[in-house]
C-alpha cells in the first residue's frame, strides 16, 4: 500500500514563508519540487548555519523544513523560464507559492495563467495579510504578522515592551494551516475535478495562538495581558512558570468547575508535603474565581497563597515535582532546553527521532520524527534536503526530455 | 456547476475537549462536515470555563473561546458511565466516518471504544486519538494542558529576557500548533480512504507535532551545540528589529529593518536622515552592535506617535512595521475587517456572539460558519431522532436511564 499522497506531484516555489507546506506534503508522500531561483530560496542565507559556516548549502534553517523534496532551478521572471514553469504546472497537483500578491500576474504566472493550463491545480498562496486588502502590499516579518495577529501584546513582562519567541513561528502558523487547506481543497477536487486557490494569511493563521482572546472586545469582556511567567485574565494574575530548586516547572493553577478540582488536588500534595496550612488547602477552589471576582475573597489572600506555592515550587527539583504529578495527577512539568529534549525519554521510547544522512558533509543530524503516527501509511523521510539544482538534471533531461543542448543553453543564460 | 461545501459528505463522531482537539474538528466544520460532538454531563469542558466570556459573566455558556473553537458543530450530551449511553456511541459510531478523541489514552480502552473494537464494527473507520504525549511510551498517560506539553518540548527557554528568568509562550502553545498537523492528518486519512477505501489508526502526540516548530534549534543543537537562551526581541538577520513605546499607556509599535533599504528609510521616516550615513550602522552587524544607540533614536520618534499613526508612517516608506495589536486593536484592523474574519453569529441561549473566520480562503468553495459552538445538550434530540433515527420510545428510555445529559 502506498502512502497517502502517492502519485501527487507539488510544485513548491515558497520561501521562508512556506517552505513547511510543500515539507508535510512531501512527509504524506507527495513528489514536491522545490523550484528556487538560479541563485537559490532567500532562506538559504537565513541563520542558523550549519557549525556556524555560512553558505546556501549550509542554513540549519533551510534543511528544517525541505526534507522530502527534489530541487531544481528557474528564473520564472523570463519567458522561457515561465514556460517551463506553466509546463510543469500542467502536470501537476498542488502549485504552492509565498510570492506578494500580484507578482506572479506580473510574469503570466498568476492564478488566471495557472488554472488555464491546468484547471485541477490546488494553487496555494501564502502571503502576511492575503491577497487583497489595504494591507495586502504591506513589509512584513515574523515580528511584524505576531504583532498584527494579536499575539504579540500577550507575551513578555508587564514592565517591559512586548517579545516574541525568538524561533520564528508565525510563518510555520501559516505554512501548517495552508498544508491543511490544501487537502482540503484537494479532497473537493476527487469529486468535482476542479482545483482553486487557496489563500493563506499569516496574520489570520497566528491569532489562533491568541487563544480567542482577539474576540475579547467584540464580546465585552475582559482583557487578558502579558506578565512575566504567566498572564493577567482580567484581574486575576495566573502565574504559569515557577522556579524549582534546580530550574523551572510549568504548572496550572485556576478555578472553576473544570480546573479548580486539578488545584485542589495540587494543594492536597502541597499540605501532605507541609508547604501549606488545612486554611489554605480547604479554600473552596471551585468557587474561588468568582469569589475573587465578588471581592468575598481579597486578592491579597490569594497573593499570599500563590506565594506559598512559589517558596514550596523552590524547595523541590524539577523531577521531584514531576514525580508527584506523575503519581497524584497533578498539572506541573519541567520546563525544558533543547538538550532535555533530545534526551527525553518519552521520545526515546516511541522512536521519535529521525537520523537524517547529509553526506556531502559527513554527518547525519537527528531530526524531529513525523507529526502523526498512521496506522496504515507511515511517514517516511526518503529524502535529505536537496542541494541548489541538485535535481534539475533528473526533471529536466529524464522527466522533461528537453534534451542536453537546451539544458546547457538555459543554464547558460541563468535561466536554470 | 454549483460545487458544495467540500467536507460536505464527511461524518465525524468526537469525543474531544479543551483546545487541541476540538480546534482540528472546528476547521472541518467549516467546510461543511457533520461534527457530532459527544460532552459529558458530569466532566465539563474547561474551555467553557475559560475566558474571553461575553459581557464578562463567566456562565459556561458565555465562553467565546468555547464558543469559537466548536462553532458549526452538533452536540449531545452523554453520561457515558451510563450503560444505554453505549448503545448511543456504537450507533454513531457505525454513522461515521471519522472517529476522534482527546482523552489520556486508558479512557477509550476501559470504555470498549479502543481502534480495533470499533473497527470490528466499522471496517473502513479512520480514527485519531491526539492527546500530549502520545499513545505509547513511559508519559502516554501523563495528560494535562498545552503549556506542559510546551514546556517539556523546549519552547519556555525562547521567551523572555537575558537578565531574568524565562517567562514562557502564552498560556497553552503547543494547543495553538497540534490542531493544524491533527487536521493535516485526519485530510490525508480521509483521501487515502477515498482513494482505496482503507481506513487507519491515527496516534498524534501533540508536543511530537509541536517539536517542528523547533526544529531549527533542534538540528542547531545537534549539528553545532548551540544551546538558546533568552533573548528578548534580538534577531539573527534583521536590525533594527524591536518593538517600541508609542503615546499612551501600553500602546507598542513592532519595527523590523530587514535591509539596508529599509534601514535608510526609517532613517528619513524618523527625521534622522543622517543616521544612515553613520558608519556605526552601515549594515546589519552594525547596526546590532550599536543597538542601544539605534533603539533610543527610534523610540524618541516613536513615543511621540500614536500606534497606529507611526504604522502607517512607517509602511509608507516601505519598512515592516505594525501596531502590537490587543482586541481592540484588532476589532477595528481594516485587513481582518476585510477579510471578513470576525463574524457576528447568534446563539442559542445568550443572544448572539462572535466568532472567528476559517483561517483561509478557498475561492470556489468558501468556508461557511453560521453558528457558534453548541450549548451543552443543544442537539440530544436532533442527533437521536434526525442522524439516528432513533422513536420516541426509544428516545424517553434514554432519557429515563439518565444516559442523557
Amino acid at each position: 500500500m502506498g502512502a497517502m499522497l502517492d502519485g501527487c506531484r507539488v510544485l513548491d516555489l515558497t520561501t521562508e514563508r512556506g517552505f513547511l507546506c510543500g515539507q508535510i506534503l512531501g512527509d504524506l508522500g507527495a513528489d514536491v519540487i522545490k523550484i528556487e531561483p538560479p541563485a537559490g530560496d532567500r532562506a538559504r542565507a537565513m541563520a542558523p548555519y550549519f557549525r556556524g559556516e555560512a553558505g546556501p548549502d549550509k542554513s540549519v534553517l533551510w534543511w528544517s523544513f525541505n526534507r522530502n523534496k527534489r530541487g531544481i532551478t528557474l528564473n520564472i521572471e523570463t519567458g522561457e523560464g515561465r514556460e517551463l514553469l506553466l509546463r510543469l504546472a500542467a502536470g501537476a497537483d498542488f502549485l504552492i507559492e509565498s510570492f506578494n500578491p500580484g507578482h506572479l500576474s506580473r510574469y503570466g504566472v498568476g492564478h488566471a495563467d495557472l488554472m488555464r493550463v491546468n484547471p485541477a491545480l490546488v494553487h496555494v498562496s501564502i502571503t502576511p495579510f492575503g491577497q487583497s486588502g489595504p494591507k495586502a502590499a504591506y513589509e512584513d516579518s515574523d515580528l511584524i504578522i505576531m504583532a498584527a495577529g494579536g499575539v504579540l501584546i500577550l507575551y513578555g513582562d508587564e514592565d517591559r515592551p512586548p517579545i516574541r519567541m525568538s524561533v520564528p513561528q508565525a510563518y510555520l502558523h501559516a505554512s501548517v494551516d495552508a498544508a491543511g487547506a490544501a487537502l482540503i481543497a484537494y479532497y473537493e477536487r476527487l469529486k468535482s475535478n476542479f482545483g482553486q486557490h487557496v489563500d493563506v494569511a499569516a496574520q489570520e493563521s497566528v491569532t489562533l495562538a491568541a487563544q480567542s482572546t482577539p474576540l475579547t472586545a467584540l464580546v465585552g469582556g475582559s482583557e487578558t495581558r502579558r506578565m512575566a511567567g504567566g498572564a493577567k485574565m482580567g484581574a486575576i494574575r495566573i502565574p504559569l512558570v515557577w522556579a524549582a530548586k534546580d530550574g523551572q516547572v510549568s504548572c496550572v493553577m485556576l478555578f472553576g468547575p473544570a480546573l479548580g478540582p486539578f488545584t485542589r488536588k495540587l494543594m492536597d500534595y502541597i499540605h501532605a508535603e507541609g508547604g501549606c496550612d488545612d486554611a489554605t488547602r480547604d479554600k473552596d477552589w471551585i468557587e474561588y474565581g468568582a469569589q475573587l471576582l465578588s471581592g468575598a475573597e481579597p486578592m491579597s489572600a490569594y497573593e499570599r497563597i500563590t506565594g506559598q506555592v512559589a517558596a514550596f515550587f523552590r524547595s523541590r527539583t524539577k523531577s521531584e515535582l514531576f514525580e508527584a504529578a506523575r503519581k497524584h495527577n497533578l498539572l506541573i512539568a519541567p520546563v525544558a532546553t533543547i538538550g532535555d529534549v533530545l534526551e527525553n525519554p518519552q521520545f526515546i521510547d516511541r522512536d521519535y527521532w529521525r537520523e537524517v544522512e547529509h553526506p556531502e558533509l559527513g554527518v547525519a543530524l537527528r531530526y524531529p520524527g513525523p507529526f502523526a503516527r498512521f496506522g496504515a501509511t507511515p511517514i517516511a523521510y526518503r529524502r535529505r534536503p536537496p542541494k541548489i539544482g541538485e535535481h534539475n538534471r533528473e526533471i529536466y533531461l529524464d522527466e522533461m526530455a528537453l534534451g542536453e543542448a537546451r539544458v546547457a543553453e538555459l543554464a547558460r543564460r541563468g535561466i536554470i | 456547476m454549483a460545487r458544495g461545501l467540500p467536507l460536505a459528505d464527511v461524518k465525524i463522531l468526537d469525543f474531544m475537549w479543551v483546545l487541541a482537539g476540538p480546534g482540528i474538528t472546528r476547521a472541518m466544520a467549516d467546510y461543511g462536515a457533520t461534527v457530532v460532538r459527544i460532552e459529558s454531563p458530569n466532566r465539563i469542558d474547561p474551555t467553557r470555563t475559560v475566558g474571553p466570556f461575553k459581557d464578562d459573566n463567566p456562565s459556561i455558556e458565555h465562553s467565546a473561546l468555547n464558543s469559537n473553537n466548536n462553532a458549526g458543530k452538533l452536540t449531545i450530551s452523554l453520561d457515558l458511565t451510563k450503560p444505554a449511553a453505549r448503545g448511543v456511541v456504537l450507533d454513531l459510531v457505525r454513522w461515521a466516518d471519522v472517529v476522534c478523541e482527546a482523552f489520556s489514552p486508558k479512557a477509550m480502552r476501559g470504555w470498549g471504544f479502543d481502534y480495533e473494537s470499533l473497527r470490528a464494527i466499522k471496517p473502513d473507520l479512520i480514527m485519531l486519538s491526539t492527546c500530549l504525549m502520545g499513545q505509547t511510551g513511559p508519559l502516554a498517560r501523563f495528560a494535562g494542558f498545552g503549556n506542559l506539553a510546551a514546556a517539556m518540548c523546549g519552547f519556555y527557554k525562547l521567551v523572555g529576557w537575558p537578565d531574568r528568568p524565562p517567562s514562557g509562550p502564552f498560556s497553552a502553545y503547543t494547543d495553538y500548533i497540534a490542531p493544524r498537523f491533527g487536521l493535516v492528518a485526519l485530510m490525508a486519512a480521509l483521501i487515502h480512504r477515498r482513494r482505496t477505501g482503507e481506513g487507519q489508526y491515527i496516534d498524534q502526540a501533540q508536543a511530537e507535532s509541536a517539536l517542528h516548530f523547533l526544529t531549527a534549534p533542534i538540528l542547531d543543537f545537534v549539528a553545532s551545540g548551540t544551546n538558546y537562551e533568552p533573548v528578548e526581541n534580538f534577531d539573527p538577520n534583521y536590525a533594527p528589529h524591536g518593538v517600541y513605546p508609542a503615546a499612551g499607556e501600553d500602546r507598542w509599535i513592532a519595527i523590523a529593518c530587514c535591509s539596508d533599504d529599509q534601514w535608510r528609510a526609517l532613517c528619513s521616516t524618523i527625521g534622522r536622515a543622517e543616521l544612515a550615513a553613520d558608519a556605526r550602522f552601515a549594515d546589519a552587524a552594525a547596526r546590532r552592535k550599536n543597538r542601544e544607540a539605534i533603539d533610543a533614536e527610534i523610540a524618541a520618534w516613536t513615543r511621540a506617535q500614536e500606534a497606529i499613526d507611526a504604522e502607517r508612517a512607517l509602511q509608507a516608506a516601505g519598512i515592516a512595521a505594525h501596531v502590537v495589536q490587543d482586541s481592540t486593536d484588532m476589532s477595528e484592523d481594516p485587513q481582518l475587517r476585510h477579510r471578513g474574519h470576525f463574524l457576528r453569529v447568534p446563539h442559542p441561549t445568550i443572544g448572539e456572539t462572535w466568532v472567528e473566520n476559517s483561517r483561509y480562503r478557498l475561492a470556489e468553495t468558501p468556508a461557511r460558519v453560521a453558528r457558534p459552538g453548541p450549548a451543552l445538550g443543544q442537539h440530544n434530540e436532533y442527533v437521536l431522532r434526525d442522524i439516528l433515527g432513533y422513536s420516541d420510545d426509544q428516545i424517553a428510555d434514554l432519557a429515563a436511564s439518565e444516559a442523557l445529559g
